[in-house]
């Protein structure tokens, strides 16, 4: 909290904050929009855990398309999140076998294609992050924390050299790539994708 | 092209550890805003309430239709019972010839040449009559007279006599027809019963003649209220099981006067018939005007001739003077 320093900020600020990783940023904009989501997803018979879920994958949305670089928006930015998070939970309604009705109509400058477009991309990614999890689990160790220290937990080389135990980086090189190369076939084993194919 | 593949692989692995990282940022930004009540605390709503949203324009319509229905279903109802009741309730005691004659037919006495009438043409419509004068005057129901182009009575013995409506009452169901004009009627003797004008006393064991067929049937039960359907002040409700044709029939108590004038039967229950009563026949009498009765004296007998005789004595005085009635319609 005491790094917010800025007293206003704009959407502009906020999205470039988001893209550099700025913690305050993401902050600032967490606490801009929870609100909204939390009461649309709250009033149409939704928990506040299923909220927070909304809420969150909404942002993952908005993070995955700022970092991309090719991010520029066309309305506010709480109109963006508004139509996305109002998307995810009429699929989500939808998923769990109730009617999809929700007592809340689209904001009125609703870029509707491109959320249309970002929402399909996104459901296209969400697909290959799960097959990506399942084909880590099946990957047996210790190839399944290599390959995390390096991917996810971004350690370099030299720490995972020296954790392993290996004798030089070359080494732990190689034996990255021969995990990578199995996650791979573990990967491509079931799983078919439309547009890389 | 392995190569390729492999950065773009690699890309996707970059970009899962990307998301899984940012996930863990956004549970912390949570956690800590949560933490310093930066949040708002999501009303937490009834799930009826939300349901109660969810569907509330489905309900609506539903009990739009279920009220309408509801009073669609009153209303049509009312009208039918409206339009329905008197014949469903209160059958009218008149035996409705054409259908039953086909059966009948050869059970016709024909001892006068008259009589052969009723083998060309039966007739539509048959009930009971009784004497009030020996001169010739019947009494029977107006429902089976109403509407008729011309009216016969046939006697026990088989002898039919062309009537003349001399009076009507439809209110009473009431009907006076004259039959001494006719050439072949020979004045009997005075008509053993009387007329009660009193009212009768509930319990009262009471008989009637008539013809639900082409013969003269007997019938008995008790008086068993003073009103008639609905209340009717001028009937009585008596139990005694009657058919169609005993319309028109006396009604008579133990002593031998007569009572009243079986009209109908309550068809939804069992054993309520309703007889009108003498008293309201002795005012339609009084309302007759003179010009009816074409210089005839209706003078009602008074002596009863069978008070003290035995039921099936009293059967065989009177059963001369109970005819059927026979009517002809377009």
């Amino acid at each position: 909290m005491s790094e917010t320093t800025r007293l206003i900020w704009t959407d502009d600020d906020l999205l470039s904050g988001l893209a550099e990783g700025s913690g305050s940023a993401l902050n600032q904009l967490y606490r801009q929009h929870y609100p909204m989501v939390s009461h649309l997803v709250v009033t149409n018979s939704g928990s506040a855990e299923d909220a927070k879920d909304i809420y969150q994958e909404a942002l993952i949305v908005l993070y995955e398309k700022v970092s991309a670089g090719d991010f520029d928006l066309h309305c506010q930015l709480k109109t963006f999140v508004y139509a996305v998070a109002r998307r995810l939970w009429l699929k989500q309604l939808t998923l769990r076998g109730r009617s999809p009705m929700l007592r809340a109509a689209p904001m009125d400058d609703e870029p509707a294609d491109d959320v249309a477009n970002d929402l399909a991309e996104h459901q296209r990614r969400e697909n290959q992050f799960a097959q990506m999890a399942a084909s880590l689990d099946q990957l047996g160790e210790p190839c399944r924390t290599l390959l995390d220290d390096f991917y996810i937990r971004r350690l370099s080389m030299q720490a995972i050299t020296e954790k392993f135990g290996y004798t030089n980086a070359d080494n732990a090189k190689t034996q990255k790539y021969k995990c990578l190369t199995r996650l791979k076939r573990i990967f491509f084993k079931d799983y078919q994708d439309d547009n890389d194919q | 092209m392995n190569t390729d593949d492999m950065t773009a692989f690699e890309d996707t692995l970059h970009a899962y550890g990307r998301r899984m990282a940012f996930k863990t940022k956004l549970d912390n930004v949570h956690q800590s805003l949560e933490a310093d009540a930066f949040l708002p605390l999501a009303e937490q709503r009834q799930p009826m309430r939300a349901l109660w949203n969810i569907h509330r324009s489905t309900l609506a319509i539903a009990a739009a239709v279920a009220i309408m229905t509801t009073f669609a279903t009153i209303i049509l109802y009312r009208s039918y019972q409206n339009s329905h009741k008197q014949d469903q309730q209160y059958g009218m005691m008149m035996r409705n010839i054409a259908v039953i004659q086909q059966t009948q037919n050869k059970l016709l006495n024909n001892i006068s040449g008259r009589g052969r009438v009723f083998q060309q043409n039966p007739g539509q419509v048959a009930g009971s009559g009784f004497l009030l004068t020996s001169s010739g005057f019947l009494v029977t129901n107006n429902h089976i007279v109403q509407g008729s182009d011309s009216v016969y009575v046939q006697s026990q013995q088989g002898e039919v006599y062309k009537a003349r409506i001399v009076h009507t009452d439809p209110q009473h169901d009431l009907a006076i027809l004259a039959i001494g004009q006719d050439t072949a009627f020979h004045a009997l003797p005075p008509v053993p019963y009387s007329f009660e004008t009193l009212p009768s006393d509930l319990g009262e064991r009471v008989f009637t003649l008539g013809y639900p067929r082409e013969e003269i049937v007997y019938g008995e039960g008790y008086l068993s209220s003073g009103t008639g359907f609905r209340g009717d002040s001028a009937a009585y409700q008596v139990a005694i099981s009657v058919n169609p044709g005993n319309s028109g029939g006396p009604l008579l108590n133990e002593r031998g006067n007569v009572i009243g004038i079986i009209t109908a039967k309550q068809t939804t229950s069992e054993g309520a018939t309703f007889a009108v009563k003498t008293n309201v026949l002795l005012n339609a009498l009084t309302a007759i005007s003179p010009d009816s009765l074409k210089g005839d004296v209706l003078m009602l007998n008074r002596k009863n001739r069978m008070t003290r005789l035995s039921r099936k004595q009293q059967i065989k005085q009177m059963q001369a003077y109970v005819y059927q009635v026979k009517v002809f319609k377009h």
